[in-house]
């Protein structure tokens, strides 16, 4: 039978959102905010689903644990100032510097797994928000673009301000809850994102295209 | 302090033997690191992932070698 119509699956890539992902953004695979990442695939992505924004919390957010892996490096230096330390023998002191060392290089590589696939990703389809909390649990939430009610962002705090970064909010029409939204005003909320505007004006304008079809 | 007879228990013997729990301990907690980040390129499928997977398996061959020592010694 001869095709009369076919349907095109791939939803092109209107010239607004082409705008708003082409400038700001970093580039890099380390990125905060990464625009049509390369060779970047996540679990459950359809074959027609194109990966607008990928999107993690700013890196100056892991300053703390940074400082504090930095502090606690310099400590084994100061072991003989320790009276309890100071009554070991060699042994038993090198055993302990070495066990330091280990829950040290664990706690930052820890650390830094949990920031580097704690993402969001905003396709030309859905919303993303994966969570791993600790080593042993994670969330998964998804919602299509169609279905985002609000989006809103907020920025709090000095460093916040000064290296543009935010929360931002999406409230969706099935508003549910899941184990990560302790604390949170919803299940995606994005935490302490880059760019934050511009994050939010790309779901805005996919939520704007969703709601005209024709257009 | 001769609790045991022919066994000195001194505060080294203790913290000594509490510093090889917990390397046993972050032996396993590496393990489970190992498993963790493959189940996490699994979800984010990442091109830096395979460099994160080399580097948790040599975090484990690490405190691997390091465990063994501190208890051969």
């Amino acid at each position: 039978m001869p095709e009369v119509f076919k349907a095109e699956n791939v939803k092109a890539e209107s010239e607004e959102i082409k705008k708003l992902l082409s400038g700001g953004f970093s580039g890099r695979s380390f990125g905060s905010c990464v625009p049509r990442p390369h060779r970047f695939r996540f679990e459950a992505q359809q074959d027609d689903e194109t990966v607008l924004l990928l999107g993690r919390r700013h890196f100056v957010t892991n300053l703390r644990w940074i400082a504090m892996l930095c502090f606690a490096f310099v400590i084994p230096f100061v072991w003989g100032e320790f009276p309890f330390l100071k009554a070991l023998d060699s042994n038993t002191l090198v055993s302990v510097t070495m066990l330091w060392y280990m829950a040290l290089i664990f706690f930052g590589m820890q650390s830094f797994l949990m920031w580097f696939y704690n993402v969001y990703i905003i396709t030309n389809e859905r919303l993303v928000d994966v969570d791993f909390i600790g080593l042993l649990s994670k969330t998964v939430n998804v919602a299509q673009i169609s279905r985002v009610e609000d989006v809103n962002y907020t920025q709090k705090g000095i460093l916040a301000s000064f290296f543009n970064y935010g929360d931002v909010i999406i409230q969706t029409a099935s508003e549910q809850r899941t184990p990560d939204t302790a604390g949170e005003m919803s299940a995606f909320t994005f935490e302490s994102v880059a760019f934050p505007d511009k994050v939010a004006g790309v779901i805005s304008q996919l939520t704007e295209e969703a709601e005209k079809p024709w257009k | 302090m001769e609790i045991i007879p022919g066994v000195v228990i001194s505060l080294s013997l203790i913290v000594g033997f509490m510093a090889k729990i917990s390397m046993i301990l972050f032996l396993i907690l590496s393990i489970i690191m190992v498993r963790q980040e493959s189940l996490m390129d699994k979800v984010v499928n990442l091109p830096i992932g395979k460099s994160l997977k080399i580097l948790t398996w040599g975090y484990f061959l690490f405190s691997l070698f390091v465990t063994v020592i501190v208890l051969l010694v």
